[in-house]
């Protein structure tokens, strides 16, 4: 039984670390570009898509395959912005979240819609593993463990890339307040691109473990962006920790779910603790406020 | 005087209107009736988001699970061996409650997160309906027992759109509409002025799942069968909102146009090609979203239509663009 509990959390913290990873895309797109970008979850399933090419066709593993896709999706998540978002970012206030939902949304479903076309079948996921660690007369899988420090990596690597370097600094002040880091001179429709294609890499990069550990579709990727929305609420905008928190809180959530109610109840978890986390404290666990 | 005489011949093609709408079932058009019924069930879906969505400025992207919760609920009940009327009345007050109940925490959202929150519910639906087997019949879906009834649906669902539209049209000149535009606008100036904002969210988010969820009853009664994925599926969600935007929200000849349109644009164009459909609607809306976030009703074109049969939007009320 405390076999099971530990299996239970490392699974939980696993997802969790996913799931935090991508969120995180999320809230600083959100918080340069005032968009919330309902297509966030189809970079991680084009992530997950790429990442099992790779693996299947040329034999790339995975953590070569997450490191390799961060350019990649960067100069993808740029190329979306330019064609997407940009003309609409200077639409009048009241007109720019109905324009901002259309755009991203509409363009969310023709991305689901076109890979589900040319991808009928289900991918499986990667049958790549490594032998299992045994401490202390528990069994854990070696490779979610390596993945869990691999994404703690890139989650330092992050937060030094966003207190020292001038992009990163730049992303921080636009977050903080637009006008003033317009005022001071930061390039806000360039930093804007960079964001965005940071958040991109942020979501391909999780969508490369996703695929690791769990059955991939081309129609994950709706249900994950109100999984992400709820992990940013539970987590407060724009903080990194937050979001790591707020993802092992779901992830720990949905792997309870699953194990005690059974894996058709897993889904429920991410609304329930996000309609409950907007009673009791609707600025949520980090945040200061909404 | 020019006017009047132009909204005189518009009541005389609406009466014109209702007396063909009337005298159909006698023509022997099966297929035109059966287009008809889908035609009205998207107009009152289309209709009555606008009260949430375009009037009161809260993209509800989860307006199909008023209709979802209206034919499920009739569905259980006709199988109980209830009377319709009193199955549909049912479903009407379950899908209103849960709108009240689900008001209270969703609202704490704005914009996009909004938006989000109750497309996430669609999916908890969704998976409500899959996984209550014994109530709903799971992935199977459930069946309500068979009858001859298509002309009494056609002539409930038909009577329903135009309810709706009528309903929406007086709601928006009433003090109840106005608190909606003002909540749009600028929901902390309304609130200090005086608006109880959070119970007229709630209110507008009940008054507009009730025509959802009586069209939903009739449309189960009608085709007596249905599916998670045939009411809680994104198809559903999408179309009547799509048709709503593409029109222009906050109007009530905007989902009206946008209905019309774009079912004419799926009989032609989309019957011819059976996949992609889903594609279609993205790229629409991006489009939508790019160039016309206004909707067809606020483009030049249509603007000049309207000032010649002088039927332009209330100054006061609507959002210019």
């Amino acid at each position: 039984m405390p076999d099971d509990v530990i299996q239970l959390l490392v699974g939980g913290l696993l997802l969790g670390g996913i799931y935090g990873l991508a969120a995180f895309g999320l809230s600083i797109s959100f918080g340069v570009l005032n968009v919330l970008n309902l297509a966030h979850g189809e970079f991680l399933m084009l992530g997950s898509l790429a990442a099992y090419c790779a693996f299947v066709g040329l034999g790339v593993n995975p953590f070569l395959g997450a490191v390799l896709i961060i350019p990649v999706f960067v100069l993808i998540g740029m190329g979306f912005y330019h064609v997407l978002l940009r003309p609409i970012s200077d639409k009048p206030p009241h007109q720019l979240p109905v324009a901002s939902i259309l755009v991203t949304l509409g363009a969310s479903l023709a991305i689901e819609d076109l890979t589900a076309f040319f991808w009928e079948r289900p991918i499986t996921g990667i049958a790549y593993s490594l032998p299992p660690l045994n401490i202390g007369g528990v069994v854990v899988s070696s490779l979610r463990l390596l993945i869990l420090l691999f994404i703690c990596a890139l989650a330092v690597v992050l937060q030094i890339y966003l207190k020292k370097t001038f992009t990163g600094k730049a992303i921080r002040a636009i977050t903080q307040c637009r006008d003033g880091a317009k005022v001071v001179g930061v390039p806000i429709a360039s930093v804007s691109a960079i964001t965005f294609g940071l958040a991109a890499a942020l979501a391909a990069c999780a969508g490369v473990f996703y695929v690791t550990l769990f059955t991939v579709t081309p129609v994950i990727g709706i249900p994950l962006t109100v999984k992400y929305l709820c992990v940013v609420v539970l987590g407060g905008m724009g903080s990194l920790v937050g979001s790591v928190v707020g993802g092992l809180i779901l992830g720990l959530a949905e792997a309870m779910t699953a194990y005690y109610l059974g894996a058709d109840w897993s889904p429920c978890a991410a609304f329930i603790l996000l309609i409950s986390i907007l009673i009791i404290r609707p600025s949520g666990l980090f945040g200061s406020n909404g | 005087m020019n006017k009047v005489q132009h909204s005189t011949a518009i009541y005389w093609s609406a009466a014109l209107a209702v007396a063909i709408l009337a005298v159909l079932p006698w023509l022997s058009v099966p297929y035109l009736l059966v287009w008809i019924f889908l035609l009205a069930v998207y107009l009152t879906l289309a209709v009555s988001y606008d009260i949430v969505g375009g009037y009161m400025g809260y993209m509800n992207l989860g307006h199909s699970v008023f209709f979802g919760l209206g034919a499920y609920t009739t569905a259980i009940l006709l199988n109980e061996g209830v009377h319709p009327v009193l199955a549909f009345g049912s479903g009407v007050v379950v899908a209103a409650c849960f709108g009240a109940l689900v008001s209270l925490p969703i609202f704490r959202l704005r914009g996009a997160y909004f938006s989000l929150a109750t497309f996430g519910l669609i999916s908890l639906m969704g998976i409500l309906a899959n996984n209550l087997r014994n109530l709903t019949g799971g992935s199977g879906g459930i069946s309500t027992p068979p009858g001859d009834h298509g002309t009494a649906a056609y002539y409930l669902s038909v009577v329903t759109a135009i309810a709706t539209v009528f309903i929406s049209r007086q709601l928006a000149r009433s003090k109840f509409g106005l608190a909606l535009f003002s909540i749009r606008e600028d929901e902390e100036a309304a609130r200090a002025f005086g608006t109880p904002t959070t119970m007229y969210k709630c209110l507008a988010l009940v008054v507009s799942s009730v025509p959802a969820s009586l069209i939903g009853g009739i449309y189960v009664w009608n085709v007596t069968y249905i599916s998670p994925p045939a009411v809680f599926g994104l198809e559903i969600a999408l179309s009547p909102i799509v048709m709503a935007m593409l029109g222009g929200t906050g109007t009530i000849a905007g989902p009206v146009i946008g209905v019309f349109f774009l079912t004419l644009v799926q009989e032609f164009l989309w019957t011819k090609m059976p996949y992609l459909h889903l594609t279609m609607y993205g790229i629409i809306m991006v489009l939508v979203g790019l160039f016309m976030p206004g909707g067809l009703v606020r483009t030049r074109l249509f603007r000049a239509i309207r000032e010649r049969l002088g039927i332009g939007e209330k100054a006061g009320y609507q959002r210019g663009n």
